[in-house]
């Protein structure tokens, strides 16, 4: 308890860069994949929600960048309420919040330098962006983020060559090249191999510390949540039941987040 | 009420009445008179189809289900299905109807082995079959020419259909229109639009436009061209709605607007395809290129109605002969083309 304690008192002296308020969502199926859940995340830290499959991390998530409609609540993004935002201010939004996904959404017949610039398309205009036409900055900006995950070689590879865990860095880069200041990831290694799951998270670590871009990532494995959290959330059934360091999750917790019966299983 | 029962209210009287008025006329084979009576016939049916509807409710109502209520119940509800369709109330509907229309399909259609297979009948086919099978090829020249002007009425076609073929795709695609009011509405208007321009023949888009811009390969391109727009519009569209929704998603979240979402993340996914729709449209539109000649619309239709007007069989031959190497060329290498860029 000491170290929650302390870990709050910390960040009681920071203001959130985001702020989920009682948020909801059900779904037009009559679905209540949100039933309330209201948290804060602070600048810079490496934030991971747990929770089994339908447990509405994914839902949370798109939430924040709008790609779902919250049905209630409230989400402030550096003192602006999103909920109210129009599609303009959408995608301004969207731009400042990069996104990773499971099956990481590539474009497969583009190169991987022309998915990495897609990440430029929220400040480009169209005519220009339809002929490829991406300005200097933005293309230096794409080939550092490319080199920064470690594949600035395969800069004209097409993106259906590479292997899962390459594909995956190349949205990190795309990412990247949006200049967010939050990245979310939705399962970002649920679709990899063991080894190549710890690479991407650790480069997601890296764009976590080096440079500072806060991180909320929804992960399945909590040996994965140990070694790469600094704060944990958990949801069950739509509703936040945890909150605190990963350290703290003990068998007990576990229990309650994953269910009676369910045992861990670890990555390495 | 929901809407999927609504549609199966509908589904299940129709069937119904079509059914109980299938064995009307049967049982009371009505006159002349009486069949062309269109008001009270009208009048009936829909009496017929209230009735059907008000069977099918309770139908419903029971344990058993109607082959409508199956087929559009909403998913949740199909999982409780245990019996095997065959031996439910909507398998006997299913079957019972198929035989009805087939044994009155074959009352309209005349159907009879005996003409089939009659001397008189066979002989004449016979000869005129003798005749296409022994071309006269002196014609061959025309033909060749003539042919050679059908391909580029067909391309002609082909071509000019694909842009606006290519922006009502998107416009027809309800996973890109669907998602408000007014985009709907837009879908709705235009695949209706599209459906009625796809449903009129280009035989007849081919007279109207004879009469428009006058007899000759300009007419039949034109009406070549507008049932290209609808056919490949909706063939466009359909391979618009079956994209992989993570791409999208993946182009969305970096705050790009929606044509930048389209242009990135549909476009690369259904480009392949829509080549490979445009060649076979061409293919298509040499053959049909052929009949529009029929009716003034250019190319070697024309000539061929000419011959065949005539009764000119050894020259009809040689023409069918061009045309049949052309449709087969075109066929194999259009067939191999959508092969090769899979």
């Amino acid at each position: 308890m000491s170290a929650s304690s302390k870990d709050k008192k910390s960040q009681f002296t920071k203001q959130s860069i985001l702020s989920i308020k009682n948020v909801k969502k059900t779904y037009p199926n009559g679905v209540q994949a949100l039933k309330g859940v209201s948290f804060d995340v602070y600048p810079g830290e490496f934030l991971v929600i747990i929770g089994l499959s339908g447990s509405g991390k994914s839902t949370m998530l798109r939430c924040i960048n709008r790609l779902i409609e919250p049905s209630e609540g409230q989400i402030i993004f550096n003192g602006e309420d999103t909920t109210s935002m129009g599609a303009s201010k959408i995608r301004q939004l969207r731009n400042k919040i990069g996104m990773i996904f499971q099956h990481f959404n590539l474009i497969d017949r583009h190169s991987v330098l022309s998915n990495v610039l897609m990440g430029a398309l929220g400040r480009t205009p169209l005519l220009k962006s339809m002929f490829g036409i991406f300005s200097k900055k933005d293309q230096e900006k794409a080939q550092k983020a490319l080199d920064l995950v470690g594949i600035g070689d395969r800069a004209h590879f097409r993106a259906d060559q590479l292997s899962g865990g390459q594909k995956q860095r190349v949205a990190i880069a795309r990412a990247l090249t949006q200049d967010p200041e939050i990245l979310l990831a939705d399962e970002p290694v649920a679709s990899l191999d063991p080894a190549t799951c710890h690479t991407v998270m650790d480069y997601l670590k890296k764009v976590n510390r080096e440079l500072g871009i806060t991180v909320i990532c929804n992960l399945h494995f909590l040996s994965l949540v140990r070694q790469y959290a600094d704060r944990v959330i958990a949801l069950k059934d739509g509703e936040l039941v945890y909150q605190g360091q990963p350290s703290e999750i003990d068998e007990k917790w576990f229990e309650e987040i994953y269910g009676e019966g369910a045992t861990e299983v670890h990555v390495d | 009420m929901a809407l999927y029962k609504i549609k199966y209210l509908i589904f299940d009287g129709l069937i119904f009445a079509y059914l109980a008025a299938v064995a009307w006329v049967l049982g009371t084979s009505p006159s002349e008179e009486q069949l062309m009576d269109l008001q009270t016939n009208f009048l009936l049916c829909l009496a017929l189809f209230v009735v059907g509807a008000i069977v099918s409710i309770l139908i419903n109502k029971t344990k058993m289900k109607t082959l409508g209520a199956l087929l559009f119940e909403p998913d949740h509800m199909k999982g409780k299905n245990t019996k095997s369709f065959w031996k439910s109330f909507a398998g006997l509907q299913f079957v019972v109807t198929f035989l009805v229309t087939f044994a009155t399909g074959s009352l309209v259609t005349e159907f009879s082995f005996y003409e089939l297979f009659d001397d008189r009948g066979m002989g004449g086919a016979k000869r005129l079959f003798q005749a296409l099978i022994d071309p006269d090829l002196s014609i061959l020249p025309i033909a060749i020419l003539k042919i050679i002007e059908t391909v580029y009425i067909a391309f002609m076609a082909t071509a000019l259909a694909i842009p606006l073929a290519f922006i009502l795709s998107f416009l027809c695609a309800k996973n890109i229109m669907g998602k408000t009011s007014l985009g709907f509405a837009v879908y709705a208007t235009l695949r209706t639009l599209l459906n009625v321009t796809r449903s009129v023949e280009a035989l007849v888009w081919a007279i109207i436009f004879t009469i428009w811009v006058g007899v000759g390969p300009f007419a039949g391109m034109l009406a070549l061209m507008l049932h290209s727009v609808a056919s490949l519009a909706k063939q466009y569209s359909e391979i618009v709605e079956c994209v992989s929704e993570g791409p999208i998603e993946g182009v969305q979240a970096t705050g790009a607007n929606s044509l930048q979402v389209v242009w990135f993340s549909i476009v690369p996914q259904i480009v392949l395809p829509y080549v490979a729709f445009t060649i076979y449209r061409w293919d298509i539109n040499v053959r049909m290129a052929t009949i529009i000649g029929l009716v003034g619309g250019g190319g070697i239709g024309t000539l061929l109605m000419q011959y065949q007007g005539q009764a000119l069989w050894h020259q009809v031959g040689c023409l069918a002969l061009v045309i049949a190497v052309t449709v087969w060329l075109m066929d194999t290498a259009s067939a191999y083309i959508r092969e090769a860029i899979k």
